[in-house]
């Protein structure tokens, strides 16, 4: 960022099209007024003109550079307003902020990733990215959670990764109804039955904090080292220039030293898990 | 290391001399406390030397309470800031270190920065809860300011430090070859001498900020209760730090931010969208500071996030003195 140019304005984005994934979750399309890139797992500031703004890792692939979407949680003063957003509209975004997935250590390994609700959106990402450059990677295993079969996001795309090649996908619910014919229990229950080659593997987990720490405690008993589990945290990231505090995570901030770190950078902060 | 000295009146002549091109600035008393004020004719002779320290901290010169952040900065007056203290100048210097960064070079603060020249002060005196050299900081003008400047004698020593203190004493045409008597130079390094034997006196007990980070990280939660039952959040200890600078954005029409000076110690300073709150009970929160300035920060910066104003202990209405609590803890 050059010394003449201002940190805090944001870039107007034209929202195209917005997709309902489940009652509570949607997806918005947006257009900036100029190119815009960003590495996958970094994160941006959305600014909703006026009323507030709020950070969230984009869920379209990194190679866009025309457009990009965010999965957006109907859960608080400025995702509320956002879900009543319509094509037209227009929104903000300032970044990309942070330190992405670092794909380059994926290379020759088999990638696992576990992800529950709207943890999918960094992640489907993340998916974009590691297909582009499947031929480097042994496989790819996707675990998703979600409260019931209503609330599972990105169902045409969930069609589209079963028929990628290296790409595997379980998913499971808390609680099923008749239609649902995958696994059933919290995603962590996934994980069981697992055989990973785990000397060449590598854990991605992205989802809400108890998730996080359930699913981060059973690959650590799976054998995983802390240096290979990499998480993509949540904290109350403001200004994502690593200087309004609220991120703070021990010695770190979260927008600026993260928001993916290892296991093993964060197991000593407090207030990892919330 | 250059330094001249000069009579006093001929000094405040030449500041005079200056009011009209620069936005001056110096502690002058008033009926209840000693503060910074925009100098003016009558304000000049005023100017309070040698004395630590204004009541406000330096930093409010470079980040406004409340300003629009995104509003294109205006073409304003250079600037000279006079006796700021080196607990001062040392803290301005940490928040270079956040808001000069090369990755996000903050505008507003650096345009500040730029037009600034900044004289410090040395302290020939000490007040109750000042401990800077217990944090390894020293109570005279340091490399982090311009130029320092004493009185003594009714003669101003100045030191000058780097090129933007020589080209300011440029302009006021004075010659930075005259060397001071040495007589006055020794009866000056007598009184800092002096000064840091009242500090070592005064915080013999106090522990040093390293070895604050250790107390502090690893001590209980029954500590923390204590004083915190004192706390009212009511953020007056950030406001007057010299160091504190966290702050809110605020959304307005038209895609401007406010940028609002914040505390961790107000409720909600780190909860998220859902009401997740990592720093929920008062407590956790009073707590928050001391890891934050003793532990977490020495981890990220070169230089100390707290220089030992004491500030805070005045400026807290729960009457919470931050030095008996760590001494507290040493014991």
């Amino acid at each position: 960022m050059g010394k003449n140019e201002n940190l805090y304005k944001p870039l107007k984005c034209e929202l195209t099209k917005v997709i309902d994934e489940t009652p509570l979750i949607k997806t918005f399309v947006l257009v900036p007024e100029k190119e815009f890139s960003f590495a996958t797992g970094q994160f941006i500031e959305v600014t909703i003109d006026g009323l507030g703004e709020a950070p969230f890792t984009p869920s379209s692939s990194p190679l866009l550079k025309d457009q990009l979407e965010i999965t957006v949680m109907k859960t608080g003063y400025v995702t509320d307003h956002m879900h009543t957003m319509k094509p037209g509209d227009v929104m903000g975004i300032r970044g990309p902020y942070g330190r992405g997935y670092p794909i380059e250590k994926f290379y020759d390994k088999e990638v696992l990733i576990l992800g529950g609700g709207c943890g999918f959106a960094p992640i489907r990402s993340l998916l974009y990215n590691l297909i582009a450059i499947s031929d480097k990677l042994r496989k790819v295993t996707l675990y998703y959670g979600s409260k019931t079969p209503e609330d599972c996001v990105y169902k045409p795309y969930i069609q589209e990764l079963r028929n990628t090649p290296k790409i595997e996908v379980l998913r499971s619910v808390d609680q099923a109804d008749e239609n649902w014919t995958e696994c059933v229990g919290v995603v962590t229950v996934l994980l069981d039955d697992v055989y990973m080659d785990i000397k060449n593997s590598v854990a991605v987990v992205c989802g809400p904090p108890i998730m996080m720490k359930c699913g981060t405690i059973k690959l650590l008993e799976m054998g995983y080292p802390e240096h290979d589990i990499f998480l993509s945290m949540e904290k109350n990231m403001s200004c994502g220039l690593g200087k309004c505090g609220h991120c703070m995570m021990g010695k770190y901030l979260v927008c600026k030293d993260g928001p993916v770190f290892t296991y093993y950078e964060i197991k000593d902060q407090p207030h990892i898990w919330n | 290391m250059n330094r001249i000295a000069i009579p006093k009146h001929e000094w405040d002549e030449k500041l005079h001399q200056l009011l009209s091109s620069f936005d001056l600035y110096a502690p002058v008393e008033n009926d209840f406390s000693c503060d910074y004020v925009k100098l003016d004719a009558d304000t000049v002779p005023e100017i309070v030397y040698n004395k630590p320290k204004p009541v406000t901290p330096l930093k409010k010169f470079f980040l406004p309470v409340k300003e629009n952040v995104t509003a294109r900065a205006n073409g304003a007056h250079p600037v000279v800031i006079l006796g700021a203290p080196n607990c001062d100048v040392m803290a301005l210097a940490f928040l270079d270190q956040i808001y000069l960064d090369e990755e996000y070079y903050d505008p507003a603060y650096g345009a500040r920065r730029d037009r600034t020249t900044i004289i410090s002060s040395d302290c020939l005196g000490i007040q109750e809860h000042c401990h800077c050299t217990s944090y390894g900081i020293e109570p005279t003008g340091n490399e982090h300011s311009d130029l320092s400047m004493a009185l003594l004698e009714e003669q101003v020593i100045l030191t000058i430090f780097n090129k933007k203190g020589e080209s300011f004493l440029e302009k006021l045409g004075l010659v930075v070859t005259i060397e001071p008597e040495k007589q006055l130079l020794e009866a000056l390094q007598n009184k800092q001498q002096e000064v840091k034997q009242l500090l070592a006196k005064q915080n013999g007990k106090l522990p040093d900020y390293q070895e604050t980070g250790k107390l502090v990280n690893g001590s209980g939660d029954e500590i923390w209760k204590k004083y915190a039952s004192d706390c009212v959040s009511c953020g007056a200890c950030s406001a007057i730090c010299p160091t504190c600078s966290c702050f809110l954005l605020i959304d307005k029409p038209g895609f401007q931010k406010i940028r609002q000076l914040d505390t961790c110690q107000y409720p909600g300073f780190e909860r998220v969208a859902g009401g997740e709150d990592a720093l929920g009970p008062l407590p956790d929160r009073f707590r928050n500071r001391y890891m934050c300035k003793y532990v977490w920060k020495p981890q990220k910066y070169a230089l100390k996030a707290c220089t030992g104003c004491g500030r805070c202990i005045e400026a807290c209405i729960g009457q919470i003195n931050k030095n008996e609590l760590l001494m507290e803890l040493s014991n």
